[in-house]
């Protein structure tokens, strides 16, 4: 496991380079510039910032310059604001992750047991409304749900403010947050369960007189988990540096909207910075999925 | 049944679902919490007044901002010289008084009232001297430094500006300034506290960081005390502003976002006394009717420009490129556009210059009854005259029988704009209007970033364009069409076009100006220069810009400036 661990992490080492070489790239090729602004700037002025940002020299040489400062620990400035973007990021990324690891809880464990019931009561009643309420959560954009909240819950019947400096809420978020991952898992679930219920060893174990519970929990579940943990952790990864439309609807300081308006601003360094930190959350992720199938079904072999 | 009864169900669902992507778009979602025309829900602390003015700000430095809403922030924590009062008029802040003026009006001996910065030390004149340098300085990099050219510099770049005590300041102008107190009253011109900016920007690559965070130093009526970034600012009352006593409202809470829905949700839930701008569009028409809707007429045009060298006026003469781009202005129907789009009681626009803006001369600059068209009689009654011009150009129009005509040789153009609703409806209806003389306009959008760097390079047949003067003085939107100035998109005098007009004279012209000491002749020159860009047609305004905003019936005493700048400091707010 040590041996393959190390495997990894040495291959993501190369990947995440080859990720900010593509990035550094790619996005200096898209039309724009940092600068660009309604009112035109002095050219002297954008002279200035071209030298003190390094703008002003060959691509190349900005891209080792860049990487250099990486690997110094200096992740550079925003070209917008002036502000470190380390700094920067890390907030919004603890704010994303507040309500990311929340909402990832309450996917997993909702959409785990909702799943299950699914299966066990398939073609009933309960299997219909899960499947039902599980389509709609699929479906239902996140900008269309969070506006539902928001009019239902702050509103309507004024349970949340819409906006609190001092006690921000989360709830909400939260819930928009969860609801598209909890319905996902909860299909995943079911259809997995559904296949490991029918597998000789759940007939051989029901037939050796194991306990109903201990069948479904222990051999099915546990089978049935697999596909769902492929799902879970690039979902994890994704939903903890946060969703652009909850948090603008939310006013919420995420992550989220940072790589998006980064890219519309032309905002070199905060694109990099953000794509090297959803590249390593991700990888991150996949390594740690890799490890929980070894741990949920031993025959796995990583090597 | 079951299954007929989930299908029923289903359907419904997905009925709702577009109903609600309806309410994402419309903003309907606030209207079912507002009925039109009723006070909404207040709310009743009466100690904080809480504000949203847009999202995030880049800057909270006076002299690196460039955004509106970071000027609105920058008025209510720092005060510099003047000020506005709740006239719109500039009056001395921390200036004692009018100056004394030479009298070649080009020194400016300023005394000032004794003042404190919110740590406690004094404001002198130094600081100011300190401050401008700093905002002119090239590592600075200020995109206003602009704005400092009316006064004379040195040879090593600086101002000639001198403090020749701690609170007598004297300025040297390159030339009388008829806007001077407005400048002295824009952001850039306020001072900053000259340890904590050089402490945090020791290698002179930083300059704004001194106030990336709360806490900083100032001397305006509220200090940063809390920032969470994307979400919230809070400012509480300066105690050492030097009108202290007249600060009623304690402290002032922004919630930092741009979404129009979350933004309405807020106000009529009664977390927000004051939205500005950010209102649906589908809601205007009802809020008219509420008293806490409000306008205040700005100082900008929305225009729509031509490529002066734009292919398609080649094979043409000069007159004849003005007469193409004089018939395609008569065909835009500017009221239905005005009352289609822009909901907001905004005016037609038949002049570039804006109505209500000063002259420098002591008047307004456009008389009530100026104009050079009838900017609500344009579009379709205009069609006869615009198919003659068209024909002066060499085209030859058929009648198609419904008040329509094709066109030969066909006539293709490209109207380049930004995403946004507005701007795309406002394209769409002048592509509908030009086609009725069978002219072909294509519509094209292009991301921000890429349709400003294409507009400025001149990549463009038509393009939308729109001007929110810096300060109350028409040279501000005169001076931006010499040829070799930065927003000159219309590419006068750039590589000019056998069809481009001739545009020396316009230099020229702004130069005169820039020195001419007479205010009343300055005036006229004005006057000159827009028609000259009026005759060419290249610049076809459509309305005036106007601000719009929501203001809680309880909350009285917020000064809106034409400028867009709000002043928060002499609020009152009732419990009711």
């Amino acid at each position: 496991m040590a041996k393959y661990i190390t495997k990894r992490i040495l291959l993501a080492i190369v990947s995440i380079w080859i990720i900010t070489m593509i990035t550094f790239f790619a996005m200096n090729a898209i039309p724009g510039g940092p600068f660009n602004k309604e009112k035109a700037t002095d050219p002297a002025v954008i002279k200035q910032l071209e030298e003190r940002y390094n703008l002003d020299k060959p691509l190349g040489e900005q891209y080792v310059i860049y990487i250099k400062n990486l690997l110094h620990g200096d992740w550079g400035v925003s070209l917008k604001t002036g502000r470190p973007i380390w700094s920067d990021m890390i907030n919004k990324f603890g704010v994303s992750a507040k309500l990311g690891v929340r909402a990832a809880i309450i996917a997993i464990i909702v959409g785990i047991i909702l799943g299950s019931c699914a299966a066990l009561t398939r073609n009933r009643l309960p299997d219909r409304l899960i499947i039902f309420f599980t389509t709609l959560g699929t479906a239902m954009p996140s900008f269309v749900l969070a506006t539902l909240l928001l009019l239902v819950f702050c509103l309507w019947l004024g349970w949340f403010q819409v906006f609190s400096s001092s006690d921000p809420n989360y709830t909400l978020p939260v819930i928009a947050l969860s609801v598209y991952p909890m319905a996902y898992i909860t299909r995943l679930t079911k259809t997995s369960m559904l296949d490991a219920l029918n597998q000789d060893y759940i007939r051989t174990a029901r037939a050796k007189g194991v306990s109903k519970l201990k069948v479904i929990f222990v051999h099915g579940l546990r089978n049935a988990l697999i596909p769902v943990i492929t799902y879970v952790g690039p979902m994890v990864a994704y939903i903890l540096v946060g969703s652009m439309v909850v948090e603008n609807i939310f006013t919420i300081g995420g992550l989220g909207s940072t790589f998006v308006t980064s890219i519309s601003n032309r905002d070199y360094p905060t694109i990099m910075a953000v794509t090297i930190f959803l590249a390593i959350l991700m990888v991150f992720a996949n390594l740690l999925t890799d490890v929980v199938y070894k741990l949920v079904d031993p025959r796995i072999k990583l090597d | 049944m079951k299954k007929k009864l989930i299908a029923v169900l289903l359907v419904a669902s997905m009925a709702a679902s577009m109903v609600a992507c309806g309410n994402k778009n419309s903003g309907s979602a606030s209207k079912e919490a507002a009925a039109p025309a009723e006070a909404t829900t207040v709310n009743t602390d009466t100690t904080t007044l809480k504000i949203n003015l847009a999202s995030e700000p880049d800057y909270l430095d006076p002299a690196l901002n460039s955004s509106v809403d970071g000027a609105t922030l920058a008025c209510n924590s720092f005060v510099g010289l003047y000020t506005y009062d709740e006239t719109d008029t500039p009056v001395p802040a921390l200036a004692d008084g009018e100056p004394e003026i030479s009298e070649d009006g080009l020194h400016y001996t300023f005394k000032m009232i004794e003042s404190k910065w919110s740590n406690g030390e004094e404001v002198t004149a130094n600081d100011f001297v300190y401050s401008w340098n700093r905002a002119v300085a090239e590592e600075t990099a200020a995109d206003y430094a602009y704005m400092f050219a009316p006064i004379a510099t040195n040879d090593d770049g600086t101002l000639k500006i001198e403090a020749t005590d701690d609170y007598t300041l004297e300025v040297e102008l390159n030339a009388p300034c008829a806007y001077f107190y407005d400048l002295l009253a824009f952001p850039a011109f306020m001072p900053v506290y000259q340890p904590e900016v050089e402490a945090a920007n020791t290698d002179g690559t930083k300059p704004g960081a001194w106030c990336q965070d709360a806490g900083f130093t100032c001397n305006g009526a509220y200090t940063l005390t809390d920032w969470k970034h994307n979400e919230s600012m809070t400012y509480t009352k300066n105690p050492n502003f030097y009108r202290a006593d007249d600060v009623k409202i304690e402290k002032l809470e922004f919630m930092l976002s741009a979404d129009d829905t979350a933004i309405y949700a807020a106000y009529n839930a009664g977390d927000l006394d004051f939205v500005d701008t950010h209102i649906p569009a589908d809601e205007i028409e009802t809020l008219k009717n509420s008293a806490e809707f409000n306008v205040v007429n700005t100082l900008g045009t929305y225009y729509v420009g031509f490529n002066v060298n734009s292919k398609i006026f080649d094979g043409l003469t000069k007159e004849q490129a003005v007469e193409m781009r004089q018939a395609l202005s008569l065909l835009i129907d500017r009221q239905w556009i005005v009352d289609t789009v822009e909901p907001t009681e905004k005016t037609p626009a038949d002049t570039f210059i804006p109505d209500g803006m000063n002259d420098g001369n002591g008047g307004t600059f456009e008389a009530e009854d100026a104009g050079y068209y009838d900017a609500t009689a344009t579009g379709a009654n205009n069609i006869e005259e615009a198919v003659k011009l068209l024909e002066d150009c060499g085209y030859s129009f058929t009648e198609n029988g419904d008040g329509t005509y094709a066109m030969s040789p066909a006539l293709e153009l490209t109207y380049l704009t930004n995403p946004s609703t507005k701007h795309e409806a406002v394209a769409a209806l002048i592509q509908q209007d030009w086609g009725k003389v069978g002219i072909s306009v294509k519509v094209e959008t292009e991301d921000w970033n890429v349709f400003l760097e294409d507009r400025k390079a001149g990549k463009f047949d038509v393009a939308r364009e729109g001007w929110i003067a810096d300060f109350n003085d028409p040279i501000n939107m005169l001076e931006m069409w010499v040829s070799y100035g930065g927003n000159n998109d219309m590419q006068f005098g750039k590589n000019p076009a056998k069809a481009a007009p001739d545009w020396t004279e316009y230099d020229e012209l702004i130069q005169e100006i820039y020195t001419q000491t007479d205010y009343a002749k300055r005036a006229e020159l004005m006057h000159k220069a827009e028609d000259m860009l009026m005759s060419t047609y290249a610049v076809v305004p459509v309305w005036f810009e106007n601000n719009i905003y929501l203001q809680k019936s309880n909350v009285t005493g917020i000064i809106a400036c034409k400028n867009m700048n709000k002043y928060f400091m002499y609020a009152e707010k009732t419990a009711e």
